[in-house]
């Protein structure tokens, strides 16, 4: 054996002192056999944890194969246009043509839209006058990525590269990602912009503070996209206030967080008054009409579509409260953020995952329940990644986690996905059957009418289109009805050229017409098209003048 | 690994299983099978069937009746030839009971006829259809007629004022008939069947003057043809007005439907081919009147139209007039 050894003898230079312990890291200390060649001294670790290219092309690279796989989820899914995508869409082309030729405009959009009609809808309908409906659900798709791209860069400033990569990973997979990355309303547009205000705050966090005081305007902007973005404004500034007490201490961090909420408010309230979408935004947002959805169903819904990633968020802020230390390098001794900071910093994110559920339970009301998971997600999503992390263990001593995890989000995104996507039917068979009845002349009454309006804009304007929700009719005789008295009198006086009422889905007054119809001589059922969405069969009925 | 570690992972395993399995989805109404089943089956390419037009056409319906309809077409074809005119409309007759034959009735209209069905509730009583009890029956009747998507005229317990039938007069009260028939509309109507044109079909009232026929009507929001049943025998009215006219006065009273001559013929007999001359002149004379259907069968007498060599000529000869027969494609 020895004679072995002596064979595998190098040269090596004589080490510096080292401790008794560090000692015992070190290969033994040979008498060099033969002069002539001679190694460097051998360091404590085979890598560094300082930033270098390579760590940060690698990251990229996995970044973008992550996004890559985030836009195939998403252009998976396919269905035509939902009523919400329809109806911003032909509202952003009458918006379109008020602004450029002074078309009088009829909807009073901004009097019930939830964000500002002269904001997404009508860049949406400007993309789909070139591109069609694929290409403004292309424009949500190139937002959710960009979402995905800032979240990975705010968490990499927050934790480090691969918490940055979990985070982006948890975040591609969930169902609500896919969705609104290929779904043409303002979800996607808001929540990018939400997502460049945080990473704007935690970038300028070492800056100067008017840097910080760029997220004012993209905050505000998210906002005035969709009002409900308002929710997580107070996430914004307390990540602008923490990030910045790390660098400049609590009154100088306070100062930032006032500063940048003056501004948001000023512009926000400067928006307000020039635009007059106070009661808009009361009827959509603040005051909404509450609904009757169990508080169970919300919840029940709410863990569905984001419990996991919100419980490996509770887990990674759980384990970066008990330990801040997010390098592996063996004795590396930085300056790790105190246990208070930590504590902070996981409430704000993890509790901002909340903030959409607690509010919808609060309207018990479940619309858009599975899109609104998202914005909370984003937010989460930078625990979610320290989680998994934690949970993988340094040097990915227990990979099977990320594995099982990854697993389960991935299969449970995909297939919520393509449910919630599959919610409302494929409405080409219907727009077929409409088609031979439209005209610039006639008047028509539908329970989703937004889609036909949207798909036959050529033949026909939304002003001729009614839905179930409301009527100002005025009768023969003169007398000026409302509600169901009103919807009564149009059946009766056969006012309608067409009507479609959906009966898996009827809305607003849709049965009180229906049961005119059927007792009616003046109209006759002239035919039916069914459909499937993922939940079930119906099928609409289509109603004309006998 | 530490004890703590281990307790640790322990209660993040539990923590993740049960987060995991809030992921999966709900049961969901159907199976996913039938839902994509569905899913093909709803993007036919056929567009619904809108039978508006052929509910007031500009021609005239010319009917036939005859032994082994719908699914024999060897007679139609024989009774073309001789008429020297192509039917429009072919009436045949089913049982309560009966499942609704979608291929046959398929090949009926695209041989240019229209189905006109006559349905008889031989085994049921209208009291008992209108409470319910046939329901899923109607139900699925109705789910076949909606997916045939071609016109069907239909005719529930046709001659309902005689006597001679169980649904007729002497069994059957007539508010039961009434609600039997709503009730059977409402069905068809809640199954999505678009495409049935609904033929009230009394008798002609000579026979049965004191039955009145107003308790018997459904509703003009339940009806849209009255189709009239009355035969030229050897002994009764001769001529369409004394044959058809009170009924139809009557009926004037409640409604404002257009008629159809729904059953009918002439009694082999030396005066055959004037009333064939006679009821072709009667339809064509009144815009209010679609059309007729021939009973080309020998039953009880002898109604065809060949019974003898001058009713046939009349029959050639009447029959080409006017629009009878128009194609019920492009009406």
């Amino acid at each position: 054996m020895e004679q072995n050894d002596s064979t595998m003898q190098l040269p090596v230079a004589r080490p510096r002192p080292r401790s008794r312990v560090a000692e015992t890291m070190q290969l033994r200390v040979l008498r060099p056999a033969r002069s002539g060649y001679t190694l460097r001294p051998v360091p404590d670790s085979g890598w560094s944890a300082k930033a270098s290219a390579r760590r940060a092309r690698v990251s990229r690279l996995v970044l973008l194969a992550l996004l890559l796989m985030q836009a195939a989820l998403s252009l998976r899914l396919q269905n035509t246009a939902f009523e919400d995508e329809a109806l911003y869409l032909f509202a952003g082309h009458a918006e379109i043509g008020h602004l450029l030729h002074g078309t009088p405009l009829y909807g009073a959009f901004d009097s019930y839209f939830s964000g500002a009609p002269v904001l997404y809808p009508v860049l949406a309908a400007a993309v789909d006058s070139v591109f069609g409906l694929a290409g403004a659900r292309a424009l949500s798709l190139a937002c959710m990525l960009g979402c995905t791209a800032l979240l990975y860069a705010t968490t990499r400033r927050l934790f480090n590269e691969r918490a940055g990569l979990c985070a982006a990973g948890v975040f591609a997979v969930a169902q609500s990602t896919a969705f609104m990355g290929n779904f043409a309303t303002y979800d996607a547009l808001a929540l990018f912009l939400l997502a460049l205000a945080a990473w704007i705050v935690v970038r300028a966090s070492d800056a100067h503070p008017l840097l910080a005081l760029l997220a004012a305007p993209v905050a505000a902007l998210a906002v005035a996209v969709k009002y409900a973005s308002a929710l997580y404004l107070p996430t914004i500034v307390l990540l602008c206030v923490l990030t910045a007490y790390q660098h400049r201490g609590l009154p100088r961090a306070l100062g930032r967080g006032v500063l940048l909420t003056v501004g948001v408010v000023a512009l926000l309230g400067a928006g307000l008054y020039a635009s007059g979408y106070l009661s808009a935004i009361q009827s959509t947002t603040t005051a909404r009409a509450a609904g009757t959805t169990p508080s169970w169903q919300i919840l029940r819904d709410s863990a569905r579509w984001g419990g996991l990633a919100v419980a490996v968020a509770l887990l990674g802020a759980f384990s970066y409260v008990r330990s801040g230390r997010m390098s592996e390098m063996p004795g590396w001794r930085g300056n790790l953020p105190g246990a208070r900071w930590r504590a902070a910093l996981g409430l704000v994110l993890a509790g901002t995952a909340l903030l959409a559920p607690a509010y919808q339970l609060h309207l018990h009301t479940e619309v858009s329940l599975h899109k609104h998971i998202g914005y909370g997600l984003f937010f989460a999503a930078p625990l979610a990644g320290v989680g998994v992390t934690r949970l993988m263990g340094a040097h990915f001593k227990y990979p099977q986690w990320a594995i099982f995890l990854g697993v389960v989000l991935l299969s449970s995104g995909m297939s919520q996905a393509y449910d919630n996507f599959h919610a409302w039917p494929d409405s080409r068979a219907l727009v077929a059957a409409v088609k031979p009845y439209v005209n610039a002349r006639g008047s028509y009454l539908a329970d989703t009418y937004e889609v036909p309006v949207y798909a036959l804009g050529h033949d026909t304007s939304y002003r001729r289109w009614n839905s179930t929700y409301t009527i100002d009719y005025t009768t023969r005789s003169g007398q000026h009805l409302t509600g169901a008295a009103g919807f009564r009198a149009a059946v009766a006086e056969r006012h309608f050229t067409l009507i479609v009422l959906d009966r898996g889905n009827p809305t607003g007054e849709s049965t009180t017409v229906r049961d005119a119809l059927v007792h009616s001589t003046g109209y006759r059922l002239i035919g039916t098209v069914p459909y499937a969405t993922a939940w079930g069969t119906s099928r609409f009925e289509l109603w004309a003048p006998s | 690994m530490s004890v703590p570690r281990r307790l640790f992972l322990a209660l993040v395993c539990c923590l993740l299983t049960a987060a995991a399995a809030a992921c999966a989805p709900p049961a969901p109404q159907v199976s996913p099978a039938a839902a994509a089943t569905a899913r093909s089956g709803t993007q036919s390419p056929e567009p619904p069937y809108d039978i508006r037009p052929l509910l007031k056409p500009s021609g005239k319906y010319l009917g036939v009746a005859f032994n082994g309809s719908p699914r024999a077409t060897a007679p139609v074809t024989a009774f073309a030839q001789k008429a020297g005119r192509q039917p429009n409309l072919r009436e045949y007759y089913a049982k309560w009971g009966d499942p609704f034959q979608a291929d046959v009735n398929r090949a009926v209209w695209d041989a240019g006829q229209l189905p006109f069905l006559v349905w008889e509730p031989f085994s049921r009583t209208a009291a008992q259809i209108a409470d319910g009890q046939e329901d899923a029956y109607i139900r699925q009747f109705a789910d076949a007629v909606r997916d045939y998507n071609r016109p069907l005229a239909l005719s529930f317990g046709h001659e309902m004022n005689g006597g001679w039938y169980p649904w007729g007069s002497k069994k059957t009260k007539a508010a039961d008939f009434a609600r039997a028939w709503r009730h059977i509309h409402d069905l068809f109507t809640d199954e999505g069947a678009a495409d049935v044109i609904w033929v009230w079909s009394p008798n002609v009232i000579n026979p049965v003057p004191d039955v009145r026929l107003k308790p018997y009507y459904p509703g003009d929001a339940y009806v849209d043809w009255v189709g009239v049943v009355g035969y030229y025998a050897l002994s009764g009215p001769t001529t369409f007005r004394t044959l058809f006219g009170p009924t139809m006065k009557e009926i004037r009273r409640f409604s404002g439907k257009p008629f159809l001559i729904a059953e009918t013929g002439v009694q082999a007999g030396e005066s055959k081919p004037a009333e064939i001359a006679d009821l072709f002149a009667g339809v064509r004379a009144r815009a209010g009147v679609l059309g007729l259907v021939w009973f080309n069968l020998r039953k009880e007498a002898d109604w065809r139209i060949d019974s003898g060599p001058l009713s046939l000529a009349a029959f050639r000869k009447a029959a080409a007039g006017g629009s009878f027969g128009f194609d019920v494609h492009n009406p």
